[in-house]
């Protein structure tokens, strides 16, 4: 008996010497309440697995100073009540920072984040305003916003043009919804500014069905064209456009569009289509080689191998890349623990971070919680995403003069 | 045993129809309301906010939808959007500078006077023609949120609630907050336990069961479905306000979307539809379920180490879910208000097997 338990205590003691030293060591919290369900269902797996394969990465490397993240991921069905339970619990968790990927949910969290001083990552999603890093203290786009996207946008067309839109006629076709309302403000400014003839043109919501919309599209007989949607309505919007017989490389999207749309339509038939991008595309970057070499290799995915290096997968990975940098920034310059407050130093001392090629050049400032509004246009080839450009920001001063205003009337209620 | 009926004798008209005749069912009830109250000092801030909270504002707005529902026996699948109506009107005289009282009146006046136009058609059409009507309601409405910049607050389409301000005073604690809304819970409450045995309460019965029959025997079918309308959208746009000003705290298009009509009619259908405490168990069951699914999916996936993707550990919850409601209607048709009254009426004898009816 005494040999038996002997045997057992040695054991015991063995599997804790043993056991990865994570149990005494520090940990931080994310907490991800993403819409797994409902509205953007593949683009959240795709976008979460890239988050979840940065963090795993980084741990595999040894985390953080000796700081491991631990990331919990719930399903909110894109639904404000579930994302505002979900918040709940990660506070109660103690979570220095959280992500939605869902406009109506995190507008719904927005009023208690800026309360608890827990910082929100609504990177291409969320409250535009929000770049205003005065009136926002704790939320953070770190991207380009749908505004700066439609400038890149007007820019690139712009340059094709020879620098002169007079009299060009460019159609805005977007989902009937406050998201797709929402760039009008620029396209109506820089219309303003260099002269151009702007059509829009709405189709009701979730957008299943646009045929008479394109139709009045075509009758319109636009230059350009650019579509703003997200989710199935893009494939559809993308699929009526060929069927009307509109040249793909004159028709433009916002960042939701990805190979899973074109696929749908045919990869051929949407041969030519541009888009903006905010993250680099493809798997030829050291951060998503790293990925598939240390974490795909030993078999610790959070999913699917071959969605590495899709466009909503690096965006994924990028958002991470870009919290890590924060986190970094933080426990360097302020020391452990790691609170909320910290991590929002810590972002806001991001300056000229790339994350190795990812992302275009982001610096964020306490003022400026966007980072420089830059992104590139690609374009289908068939089989992937080639850059047309490089990473451009452009009429800034209009996006930052829409902030400012929209930030101020926030902050008047 | 447990409820003793033996020597409860009622001497009077007074005693006999009191709401609850039985001691057993009264202290139950106080126990109840001594329990929320104290909230806020029992629970955890996580459990307050983000479950006694919504459930107690939602039982609200599925009491009003049950009072039209349950009692008048009109379908009404644009619910959410009397609530939003509610919420709106209320947020935007608040920042005019009317108080807080005043404007949760005038949410639920124009809730009221909205909801009564459509309930309007209610008087041509009935069953499947009218759900197909309030369906037209939500539409409309939501169209007009989203187009009416003035309305929506602009390129953001967000309206942050003012802070709650009661007769001057400011309240921001989430204590606060819960007891207001327990408050006009309780107020929506005690209205439709009474509703049952007053004169309206019979008419909107007499009129459920057939309109004309109500006629005949003197029931104005045309006043009593205006008023069951009027009755249930005011409710529904005090529920939408407090809502909007409890626990959202900023108000979006989406979250008075056409989903949202439809967990109302879920949660008083599942609930019983002409049940008070249905109401709050439907409302319970159609808003806590899927979170506690979820919860509980995703730890026990973390507990076993299951090797699942997140997009399937999400959607297990759907389908139990899904389950779950089936199960529940297949099982009792009446609903879970039906179910606690099968439990009742077995301990109202037990140990003994059968009840004198």
């Amino acid at each position: 008996m005494r040999r038996v338990i002997s045997t057992l205590a040695g054991a015991v003691a063995l599997a804790l010497a043993s056991a990865p030293g994570w149990a005494q060591d520090k940990v931080i919290k994310f907490g991800f309440a993403e819409d797994f369900t409902k509205v953007y269902t593949f683009v959240t797996s795709e976008y979460n697995q890239g988050q979840r394969d940065y963090l795993a990465l980084i741990n595999e490397r040894g985390g953080i100073n000796g700081h491991r993240i631990e990331a919990t991921v719930v399903d909110t069905g894109n639904e404000p009540q579930r994302g505002i339970e979900a918040y709940e619990r990660f506070k109660a968790e103690g979570a220095v920072l959280v992500d939605f990927l869902s406009t109506p949910v995190s507008r719904a969290v927005v009023p208690r984040a800026l309360q608890d001083g827990i910082n929100v990552l609504t990177m291409f999603h969320g409250r535009s305003d929000a770049a205003d890093g005065e009136t926002f203290p704790t939320v953070f786009p770190a991207g380009a916003l749908y505004w700066s996207q439609a400038a890149v946008i007007l820019k690139y067309i712009s340059d094709q043009e020879g620098g002169n839109l007079k009299g060009k006629k460019i159609a805005f076709v977007g989902i009937d919804s406050p998201f797709g309302k929402e760039p009008l403000p620029v396209f109506e400014a820089v219309r303003d500014k260099e002269g151009f003839e702007l059509q829009t043109f709405f189709y009701p919501s979730p957008g299943n069905e646009q045929s008479s919309t394109w139709t009045a599209v075509r009758r319109y007989r636009p230059d350009w064209v650019v579509i703003w949607g997200a989710g199935g309505g893009q494939t559809v919007s993308l699929r009526d456009a060929v069927r009307n017989g509109i040249k793909l490389d004159r028709l433009l999207s916002v960042i939701w569009l990805s190979e899973t749309d074109t696929q749908i339509v045919g990869n051929d038939a949407a041969k030519g289509v541009l888009r903006f991008e905010g993250v680099a595309y493809g798997r030829d970057n050291p951060v998503i080689k790293a990925i598939l070499e240390e974490v795909y290799a030993k078999g610790k995915g959070a999913g699917d191998e071959k969605n590495v290096g899709s466009s909503y997968y690096n965006i994924g990975v990028a958002s991470m890349a870009i919290v890590v940098e924060g986190v970094r920034n933080a426990l360097e310059k302020q020391g452990e623990p790691l609170t909320a407050e910290k991590l929002k130093k810590g972002l806001e001392e991001i300056k000229n971070f790339t994350a190795e090629g990812l992302l275009p050049p982001l610096t964020i400032t306490a003022q400026d919680h966007q980072g420089g509004g830059y992104g590139r246009i690609s374009q289908w080839d068939g089989s992937k995403w080639v850059p047309k450009t490089d990473w451009i920001a452009a009429y800034q001063d209009i996006v930052m003069d829409l902030v400012k205003k929209t930030a101020a009337e926030f902050k008047k209620q | 045993m447990f409820y003793r009926l033996a020597g409860v004798r009622h001497t009077t008209y007074r005693s006999a129809r009191q709401l609850y005749p039985i001691p057993f069912d009264r202290y139950l009830l106080y126990t109840i309301v001594v329990i929320a109250i104290a909230a806020p000092f029992l629970f955890s801030p996580l459990t307050l906010n983000s479950y006694l909270l919504p459930w107690v504002i939602w039982s609200t707005a599925a009491l009003g939808l049950n009072l039209l529902m349950g009692w008048a026996g009109q379908v009404h699948l644009g619910y959410a959007a009397v609530m939003a109506i509610g919420a709106y009107t209320a947020i935007h005289s608040v920042r005019a500078g009317i108080p807080f009282e005043i404007a949760l009146i005038l949410a639920g006046l124009a809730s009221a006077a909205i909801g009564f136009v459509f309930g309007g058609a209610a008087l041509r059409v009935k069953g499947l023609y009218l759900a197909v009507t309030t369906l037209a309601m939500q539409s409309i409405v939501d169209w007009t949120i989203v187009h009416v910049p003035a309305i929506s607050g602009g390129s953001q389409a967000t309206l942050q609630a003012p802070t709650l301000r009661i007769f001057g005073w400011p309240i921001e604690s989430d204590a606060g907050r819960y007891w207001f809304a327990l408050a006009i819970c309780a107020v929506v409450t005690s209205f439709l336990l009474n509703v049952s045995r007053t004169s309206l309460g019979r008419a909107l019965v007499a009129v459920r069961e057939k309109d004309f029959a109500a006629a005949i025997i003197g029931v104005n079918p045309f006043k009593y479905k205006l008023l069951a309308f009027w009755c249930s959208s005011f409710i529904g746009g005090i529920a939408g306000a407090v809502l909007a000003f409890c626990y959202y705290r900023a108000v979006t298009p989406e979250q008075f979307h056409l989903e949202v009509s439809i967990q109302a009619v879920a949660m008083v259908i599942v609930g019983g539809l002409g049940s008070v405490l249905g109401s709050f168990f439907g409302a319970g069951l159609v808003l806590l379920a899927p979170i506690f699914l979820n919860n509980l999916v995703n730890d026990i996936a973390v507990a076993l180490n299951l090797p699942l993707h997140a997009e399937i550990i999400s959607h297990i919850p759907l389908v139990l879910y899904g389950a779950l409601i089936v199960g529940f209607l297949l099982y009792e048709p009446l609903g879970l208000a039906k179910v606690y009254d099968n439990v009742r009426n077995y301990f109202f004898v037990w140990p003994f097997r059968h009840a004198r009816h």
